[in-house]
């Protein structure tokens, strides 16, 4: 398991005429077997800051350390090894891939640089499935499946590969509240149980009695950092 | 896997994979079709000089194509017969006539007279009767396919060709020119048809013995005969087919359509295969986020335009089997050589491939940080 740490992180996004700066230099580490939730308003930096931490944008400045590895200024082949070898993605919308089965989908996230299919990975991604609720929906199509379950099928398809790191982006926005906690649940379980980062971008107030760690931030600045946010329905001082 | 997902989506969007395959099979086909056609004409353009079975054609000086040679005087016959080398030389009479149909009208043909016994430089294929036809002095032979122009004549039926009686001994089996109707006949009976001065021939047609050095011979039937042109079969055959092909614009013809329907196809893949990446934009997005490099994006998008162009190219290449096979026979000009197929279907492939390119363009463009909203 890898800790991420982050280094007068910042990034300046150009809109054609002047750089504007949307994450303000920002110091954070996690650690593994917790779940992270990053919080804030619309425009607050929380996506950017999950690209960044997800190696899909590069920091304008600072350190982005990976375990022991400074991963700030990575080719792009690099990056998509890193993001290959430790990370796991779950997104706003499942993003299932249409016209692959679930199963399929699931086997993309191991081959998509072509590797070859690891022995016993059928039975795995049945296993995997089993265990997020989703048993005997390996061979179907993706459109066959409710909002819930697709959302479940991308946490198959980010766990398959074990990762050591799993970003999640508002991975309950698009569901009912009975779908949104069943994800939650799984995500916490993933976090606490098999000692996995996981962070999870969300402006949901049904999201943050989940979080061991919650982040607010607001005009790209950290402006709380609280852990053990809720304990017994309680807030607790960072 | 990533052959496995481009397959799943060009099975999944079938109205793109619709669209691009009709790019292709319209390649195929329209390409094709045009080539058989263009190498049925080309067949024709040199017919009796590849159907002659001589090694070597004597024709007058300067020749540019078998069609328009002066007469030659016979002397130069007797003097090819005499080289070692020769085992026959026979001469040929080209000329034109009228033929006469059965409701009374006149229809132009192309005479060819044969010296008879051997009938050397003759109809090489039959529908009716033989060669042996043409052994008779009045005998003449009519095409198959030319047969309804001509009256639809009966065998033994007997008419008049250049205001001489003839018979139609024989019906050949698709002997036709690229200057129109091919009627054989006795060497002697196409003099009168075509009032040729006495002992002058269109050429020589000359067999070299079997084991002889051919081009020895022919140098040697060169030195022979300076006032000639001599020529290897293979090469009045070469020049006449580049002298019709240059000259009288169906190559430029052939290569505007061939060219024009290499577009179409190029613009139909390229406007379903980018229509179908730019749908398809979030998920090749979505590959890249999982660790998928811009080159595996590259794989899949090429594998689904190499899916697309092989089934296209079986499509394609099916219907036009069913055309040629439907045609053969016909008065169209078909004829398609072995080695056209694979240059036509490697062809199709890179024309595929260059049609892929807009939609590789948009499908490398994926940002994997684009997922991220």
């Amino acid at each position: 398991m890898v800790s991420l740490r982050l280094e007068k992180i910042a990034r300046d996004f150009s809109d054609g005429r002047q750089m504007r700066r949307v994450l303000l230099p920002t110091d954070l580490e996690l650690q593994p077997g917790a779940l992270t939730v990053l919080s804030g308003p619309s425009g607050s930096g929380k996506t950017t800051l999950l690209s960044i931490m997800g190696l899909v944008l590069r920091p304008s400045e600072g350190r982005l350390v990976l375990g022991d590895r400074e991963v700030s200024a990575l080719s792009d082949d690099e990056a998509a090894a890193l993001r290959l070898q430790y990370y796991g993605f779950v997104f706003q919308q499942p993003m299932l891939i249409e016209g692959l089965t679930v199963a399929e989908n699931i086997l993309l996230a191991l081959a998509v640089q072509g590797a070859p299919r690891p022995a016993g990975v059928k039975e795995r991604i049945e296993v995997l499935l089993g265990k997020l609720g989703l048993g005997g929906v390996a061979f179907m199509q993706p459109r066959l499946l409710s909002g819930g379950m697709k959302q479940r099928a991308s946490i198959a398809r980010a766990l398959i590969k074990n990762p050591a790191i799993l970003l999640c982006d508002e991975p309950t926005s698009a569901l009912d509240a009975e779908s949104g906690r069943a994800v939650m649940d799984i995500l916490k379980r993933i976090a606490v149980e098999e000692g996995r980062l996981v962070v999870v971008v969300s402006h949901d107030a049904r999201v943050f009695p989940y979080a061991d760690r919650l982040i607010k931030l607001e005009n790209g600045a950290v402006v709380s950092d609280t852990r053990e946010y809720y304990t017994e329905g309680k807030e607790t001082a960072p | 896997m990533r052959s496995l997902t481009a397959l799943r989506m060009v099975v999944h969007d079938r109205a793109s994979t619709a669209g691009a395959l009709l790019g292709v099979v319209a390649i195929v086909f329209l390409v094709g079709q045009q080539l058989s056609i263009l190498f049925g004409l080309l067949n024709y353009m040199s017919v009796l000089v590849d159907h002659s079975g001589a090694d070597a054609w004597v024709m007058s000086a300067d020749v540019r194509n078998a069609d328009a040679g002066n007469l030659l005087s016979g002397r130069y016959l007797d003097r090819a017969i005499g080289l070692p080398e020769v085992e026959w030389a026979e001469p040929v009479l080209i000329g034109n006539g009228l033929f006469r149909t059965a409701d009374g009208a006149l229809e132009s043909v192309r005479v060819v007279g044969l010296r008879r016994p051997r009938l050397a430089g003759g109809p090489w294929a039959f529908a009716e009767a033989d060669e042996r036809a043409l052994l008779d002095l009045e005998a003449v032979t009519v095409d198959r396919l030319d047969r309804r122009k001509l009256g639809n004549p009966a065998i033994e039926g007997l008419t008049e060709l250049g205001e001489q009686r003839v018979r139609v001994g024989a019906v050949t089996d698709g002997a036709r020119g690229f200057q129109g109707t091919l009627v054989f006949a006795a060497l002697d009976k196409v003099k009168e048809i075509a009032r040729t001065p006495p002992g002058r021939y269109s050429a020589i047609l000359v067999r070299f013995r079997p084991g002889a050095d051919a081009a020895a011979a022919l140098e040697r039937l060169r030195a022979l005969l300076p006032e000639c042109s001599v020529l290897s079969t293979a090469e009045l055959s070469r020049r006449t087919r580049r002298y019709y092909f240059t000259n009288t614009g169906i190559g430029g013809s052939f290569g505007f359509s061939t060219a024009i329907a290499l577009l179409i196809g190029v613009v139909i893949i390229s406007l379903t295969m980018y229509t179908s990446v730019l749908g398809r934009s979030r998920d090749f997005a979505v590959m890249r986020a999982m660790g998928g490099r811009r080159r595996d994006i590259a794989v899949v998008v090429l594998s689904e335009a190499l899916l697309v162009a092989g089934a296209g190219l079986f499509l394609g290449f099916l219907m036009l089997a069913a055309l040629l096979n439907a045609t053969a026979g016909s008065a169209i000009p078909s004829h398609f050589p072995a080695v056209v197929p694979p240059l036509l279907a490697g062809g199709t492939l890179a024309v595929s491939l260059l049609g892929s390119l807009i939609a590789l363009r948009v499908a490398l463009k994926a940002e994997p940080a684009s997922v991220f909203h």
